[in-house]
């Protein structure tokens, strides 16, 4: 070798040596703890707190039958924020991979109901197969996810939907108030019906883990700290799963029913069916204020709402107001069901004794108009318990007239006894029910100024509406005019009739439990004892046996109840017919029976929209559902054409 | 070539292993042995979680060691002064598998660069390297008595051709290798400090132009802002680009490692995959992190050793020849060295270029295992 060679080699030598030291000096400096600062850094970015919601609480019915309950379910999550095109084309593999259209797949993406910033769900219960698919490819789906979920489960099927209510994630309008307790982006939450009414029993405890991730976010080894979950609890209703089959079953066939029935209020201007969009039940349990069944219509599966509810079901439900609780939100014009209240009020304020007879002539001259029965029939003489069953209006409208001229003579407190006797009643009030309820509506001189002065501009226009009109009494006495109640409410005023003493708050919780152990048994609080004239409540109870009894053809409810064993299972009841500005009328029937003669057990109050009169649909209706409860035959409910009055 | 004295004649009739370089020879296995513990570690977790055996790689590696230690023998079988005067054979041999790549080559992470031959990736651009070396230290040696300007330049035509293929695979880092093995078996051959002026001044001006005219990807100027850049970096994981994230997790791993480290396997980035790439590239990242710095100073030092017995035999060769190739080797194994742990410590910008021994490539430590193989053979038969 040359020298000027070796001096070259040595000098690559040189080179190495310093590289070496270089790379040796490095690392020193990384490693002997002056760059302690990248260690929190590290720490901040591979730990993250994962919240799993426990098993939620189930959903019973007073029998212990399961309505609603907690399932697990393999599910495909595709995260959010991927490219248009890569979203586009992982759903379309993954459409073709789970043999589905992938305009579902799609729906489901870009559903509003699900939370945007958790993965979105786009398909439930996959196969194994499927599974495995995606999971050994993953570079084929971007994003893509396979979890264990659970979801709602409903045993019963299509029953007790609005009741029920449902689960959603948490909308981000509720967020920052939920956050505060607890919950998550992304979370379950009960948005409606005892789901939400009972959130906080059923929800339990989640479950917290502090885990390490990688930088895809996946979860590497052991959680590092654990907060132990809780199952929700299991809550009992007062509901019976069969009588809210029957009711709902009853309402949709008498529905059904009468939408191939002719509308007679109508038949001055032409032919057309009753329209009959909606109605709803209520089945009371009179000794307690328990709600036995509370059937909405139209309605709709619950489990469209599970994996996320997709935009045309949303759509559907939102056209058809289904996710209303008619029997509770459903507000009414009570027609003369609300004869109730007046005939109590009448006797209880010296206005008409229960004898007193009043010839009725179909129409009635008071304060200047002509108030008439409906259809024009006239019934000649008649007391109260006849008033009842015929269902004379003109008895009831002078009644109404009367109270007014009290009222306008000075006697201020008496004059309002209509207005009173449906407040002590549970009218114009909320019933203090767990779900969402309407307050309904009772007016008085004083609802009526106020609403005047707040609505007009003019002191003229103030003091014209704003006065308390005779109509104000004489509409309300039949049950027409600005009255405004639930089915819940009017069931309830009916059932404080039926024990005689107690209106309740009505409630459809039963019990809470955790495993075997009752940890909540609700007691039944009254909203307030109310006294009967014992005499009166007679002569009333007659009445509304007399107007189902098949001893009075007269009596409104007697074609509804041909052939029905009242002998076996006697029933008191009370049709209505509302009329509706620019609507059909609304068929209203109210029904007591079980228990004793005198002490009806159970109420069942039924309102239909836009169905005739009380006796044509809500009456057959009510029929089969008190048939159904007492073991009897149970043929389809068939809507009434010929009747003679309301 | 002085010529030896009368009393050593029966030495030279000795076979030559008499005179191997055992230590050279044992480096190979210790780093490689080593590598695969450490391959191990870094893939197990990933593995796993990907329902594949944990040894997958470390199964693959051994496979290539075994086939790295076969190609040695058959090296060392070989006299060197033979692959010496053959080196037009050798470097007219790789051209093919280098045009082949380029043509049926599949496309793989912006390099384009191996056949397929069975469950194995042969990637040509490896052993270019060593063909690079062997070469130019052939042509240099059959010119040793008359290396003017002229033969220099041919020389680097040489590289430079092989080269400028193994780039059209866009392989930067390989092509910065040889660039700088040949870089350096010419420095030894006789480049004078004036073509190394002019030679530096034509590389920056086609690594400006390339850079002006939009020919460089943008994930290599990723790297090197992502390389100058550290210091201010503080943007979120989510605003990082792939080069700077890479290097974060990588000086995390490291500086987790601390003195002694955190023990084998138990490395935290390391068990949460953190860094990319770690059973490749980023594998030095497992040794600062599980063995610290007293094991990561340990493997410079072995490094330090392979390239100090490289070093030697470039001075004890019997010929020109040897000690070129010496050198080259040399060059490639510290370049190597100091780039790959260099990016892991952010001090160098990321390159794909892997750790000799250490990084998970069949192709790599096949080639490795060669290059170490010629050396030994120079070393060892260095008296006859």
């Amino acid at each position: 070798m040359s020298d000027t060679s070796r001096v070259r080699v040595s000098i690559v030598g040189i080179v190495v040596v310093v590289l070496f030291s270089t790379l040796l000096a490095r690392l020193w400096f990384l490693q002997s703890g002056s760059e302690n600062s990248l260690k929190v850094q590290a720490v901040a970015e591979s730990t993250s707190v994962v919240q799993t919601e426990s098993t939620r609480g189930e959903i019973l019915d007073r029998n212990g039958k399961v309505l609603v309950k907690d399932r697990a379910s393999w599910a495909v999550t595709v995260d959010r924020g991927l490219s248009k095109a890569t979203a586009t084309r992982v759903l379309g593999q993954l459409a073709e991979q789970l043999g589905k259209p992938i305009e579902e797949l799609t729906a489901q993406y870009n559903s509003q109901r699900q939370s945007p910033l958790k993965p979105a769900v786009v398909a439930l219960d996959v196969s194994q197969p499927a599974r495995l698919a995606i999971m050994q490819d993953p570079q084929d789906y971007p994003g893509v996810h396979v979890m264990e979920l659970t979801v709602r489960e409903y045993p019963q099927g299509e029953l007790a939907s609005q009741l029920l209510g449902y689960v959603g994630q948490v909308p981000s309008a509720l967020l920052g108030k939920l956050e505060k307790r607890g919950y998550q982006p992304g979370d379950d939450v009960g948005l409606a019906g005892a789901e939400a009414a009972f959130e906080k029993y059923l929800r339990g405890v989640p479950r917290q883990e502090t885990i390490e991730v990688d930088p895809t976010g996946a979860q590497v080894g052991a959680p590092v700290k654990v907060r132990p979950g809780r199952p929700g609890d299991n809550v009992y209703l007062t509901i019976d799963s069969s009588v809210q089959k029957a009711a709902e079953d009853s309402l949709r066939q008498g529905i059904m029913s009468a939408r191939h029935l002719q509308d007679v209020t109508y038949k001055n201007v032409g032919f057309r069916d009753l329209k009959a969009p909606a109605g709803a039940v209520v089945v009371l349990d009179a000794d307690d204020g328990s709600v036995v069944a509370d059937a909405s219509f139209p309605t709709y599966p619950l489990n469209w709402w599970v994996g996320g509810i997709s935009t045309a079901h949303y759509e559907t439900v939102q056209k058809d107001n289904a996710l209303l609780n008619l029997a509770t939100q459903g507000m009414y014009a009570p027609g003369s069901t609300f004869k109730l209240v007046t005939s109590l009020a009448m006797t209880k304020y010296g206005i008409r004794g229960v004898s007193d007879y009043y010839t009725d002539t179909g129409q009635v001259p008071l304060e200047g108009t002509v108030f008439h029965n409906a259809q024009g029939e006239s019934f000649g003489p008649v007391d109260l318990q006849q008033a009842l069953t015929v269902s004379s209006d003109a008895y009831f409208y002078t009644v109404g007239n009367e109270f007014w001229r009290v009222w306008k003579g000075g006697e201020t407190q008496r004059g309002l006894g209509l207005q009173t006797q449906a407040r002590e009643l549970g009218f114009g009030a909320a019933t203090g029910f767990e779900l969402d309820e309407a307050s309904g509506l009772v007016t008085d001189p004083n609802w009526v100024k106020r609403f005047a002065d707040a609505n007009y501009k003019t002191q003229q226009q103030k003091a014209e509406h704003g006065t308390w009109y005779p109509y104000d009494d004489i509409f309300p006495a039949v049950g027409q005019g600005d009255l405004q109640v639930t089915p819940l409410q009017l069931a309830n005023a009916y059932a404080a009739f039926a024990n005689g003493s107690t209106l309740w708050h009505p409630h459809i919780e039963e019990k809470v439990v955790i495993g075997k152990k009752v940890i909540q048994s609700v007691t039944p609080t009254p909203i307030r004892h109310v006294s009967f004239d014992p005499t009166t409540r007679a002569v009333m109870l007659a009445g509304f046996q007399g107007a189902v009894s098949q001893a009075h053809p007269q009596g409104t409810a007697y074609t509804a109840f041909q052939g029905f064993p009242l002998g076996q299972v006697p029933v008191a009841g009370k049709t209505g017919t509302a009329q509706v500005v620019g609507k059909g009328d609304t068929s209203l029937f109210v029904a007591m029976f079980g228990g004793t003669i005198g002490q009806p057990k159970y109420v069942v109050a039924v309102v239909v929209e836009q169905a005739g009169f009380g006796a044509q649909t809500a009456a057959p209706i009510a029929r089969r559902i008190i048939a159904s409860m007492n073991g009897l035959p149970t043929p389809p409910v068939v809507a009434i054409n010929q009747t003679p009055h309301d | 070539m002085a010529t030896r004295p009368g009393s050593v004649a029966s030495r030279v009739e000795a076979s030559p292993l008499r005179h191997a370089d055992l230590l050279l020879l044992a480096l190979p296995f210790a780093l490689s042995g080593l590598g695969l513990l450490m391959i191990y570690s870094s893939s197990k977790t990933r593995l796993a979680g990907q329902g594949l055996s944990k040894f997958y790689y470390v199964e693959r590696q051994s496979l290539a060691i075994v086939i790295g230690v076969a190609a040695m023998l058959v090296v060392l079988a070989i006299d060197y002064r033979r692959i010496r005067d053959a080196w037009v054979l050798v470097y007219i041999a790789v051209l093919p598998l280098l045009m082949g790549v380029l043509v049926i080559g599949s496309r793989h992470k912006g390099a384009q660069a191996w056949f397929q031959v069975g469950p194995l990736q042969f990637q040509p651009s490896e052993i270019t390297k060593i063909v690079a070396v062997v070469a130019l230290a052939g042509y240099c040696h059959a010119h040793r008595n008359d290396l003017d300007t002229g033969r220099l330049a041919v020389g680097i035509a040489l590289a430079g051709f092989l080269m400028a293929l193994v780039f059209l695979q866009h392989d930067l880092g390989t092509t910065l290798v040889i660039l700088v093995c040949s870089f350096s078996v010419l420095v030894v051959a006789g480049l004078r400090p004036v073509h190394i002026g002019v030679l530096l001044l034509i590389g920056v001006t086609l690594v400006g132009a390339a850079v002006v005219t939009g020919k460089v990807a943008a994930y290599r100027v990723d790297r090197i802002v992502g390389f100058l850049d550290q210091g201010t970096s503080n943007q979120p994981v989510s605003k990082q680009t792939q080069a700077e994230y890479s290097l974060t997790q990588s000086k995390v791993a490291i500086v987790d490692g601390g003195l002694s480290g955190e023990g084998l396997f138990k490395g935290r980035q390391t068990n949460l995959s953190y860094v990319p790439e770690q059973h490749t590239d980023f594998i030095f990242t497992v040794v600062g992190e599980e063995l610290g710095f007293f094991g990561g100073a340990t493997l410079i030092g072995l490094y330090g050793l392979l390239v100090w017995r490289i070093w030697r035999t470039a001075r004890v060769s019997s010929d020109f020849f040897g000690t070129l190739l010496a050198v080259g080797v040399l060059g490639i194994f510290a370049f190597q060295v100091f780039e790959n742990i260099g990016m892991t410590m952010g001090i160098m910008p990321i390159t794909g270029i892997p750790l000799p021994f250490m990084s998970y490539g069949g192709s790599a430590i096949i080639a490795s295992f060669i290059a170490v193989a010629l050396v030994a053979n120079v070393n060892m038969r260095r008296f006859s």
